[in-house]
């Protein structure tokens, strides 16, 4: 039945948003953990991607989640002495995270898994329309 | 003869088949609203003319039990086409969120007349039975 492959093809949409919601609170929950140490890196940013596949079994494109990878870019300096992470200069290095970067992809992903929710909430009621044919 | 066969439910049956297929393409088109470089879809708009051909045409009649049944009544087989995309984004996404969540309130609506025609047909033959 292509209702049903619908409403699994929008749940393939929500799982993909959902990990994705996950990495990004992941980064805001990371924003300013800091090395333990001069020596080493503090958390670096990940970035989740998406990957289109096709699914033999329900005969449509579906979506999931690709490979995860980290942002490259330059961590943030802040000079601070008295911190235990601070180098000879006094320079801490912050992660790469910025924080209202996080927020806007966070209203995206929020968007996107509302939008999945309305199609199967609209296959539902197609399918309610079509088993009321029974009653009439 | 049964029912189902009479020509206005075969083509309220296409019809709601129609719009089942639409929906999963609508449904795919979604769940991709981000996925870089994929390209929405959306269902051709069924010939009229031929779907009333193919329902009111003459059919093959088995006389003589040697007949075999024929199969004039072939499975309409719907057209995915691109749909004309809004706008494309750098990461070549064509899929609009607003114009999707319209194509699905318009799908739903097109169903549930389908539906209503199919019991309100239903209720024709039930007081052509003489039942109420």
């Amino acid at each position: 039945m292509d209702f049903m492959r619908s409403i699994f093809i929008a749940a393939t949409g929500l799982r993909a948003q959902s990990g994705r919601m996950r990495v990004i609170a992941e980064n805001i929950a990371n924003a300013n953990s800091t090395a333990a140490n001069s020596a080493t890196d503090p958390y670096r940013r990940r970035v989740p991607s998406f990957a289109t596949s096709f699914d033999r079994d329900l005969q449509a494109t579906v979506v999931s989640m690709g490979r995860i990878r980290t942002d490259g870019s330059d961590f943030t300096v802040r000079n601070e002495p008295g911190h235990p992470a601070a180098d000879g200069q006094g320079n801490v290095k912050y992660p790469n995270v910025n924080t209202l970067i996080e927020t806007v992809d966070m209203r995206e992903a929020q968007r996107s898994y509302e939008a999945n929710l309305n199609v199967i909430t609209a296959t539902r009621r197609m399918i309610a329309r079509t088993i009321e044919i029974l009653r009439a | 003869m049964s029912v189902t066969e009479l020509p206005l439910f075969s083509m309220l049956k296409t019809r709601m088949r129609w719009l089942e297929t639409r929906q999963r393409l609508l449904a795919e088109n979604v769940a991709n609203a981000e996925t870089p470089g994929f390209r929405g879809r959306d269902l051709k708009a069924p010939d009229f003319t031929r779907q009333l051909q193919a329902a009111t045409s003459v059919q093959l009649v088995a006389t003589s039990p040697g007949h075999l049944a024929g199969t004039t009544q072939t499975d309409p087989n719907f057209a995915a086409d691109r749909s004309q995309p809004f706008e494309v984004t750098p990461r070549g996404n064509s899929v609009s969120l607003e114009e999707e969540m319209m194509r699905i309130a318009q799908n739903q609506t097109d169903h549930q007349t389908a539906t209503a025609l199919y019991s309100r047909s239903l209720g024709l033959i039930k007081s052509a039975l003489g039942k109420k």
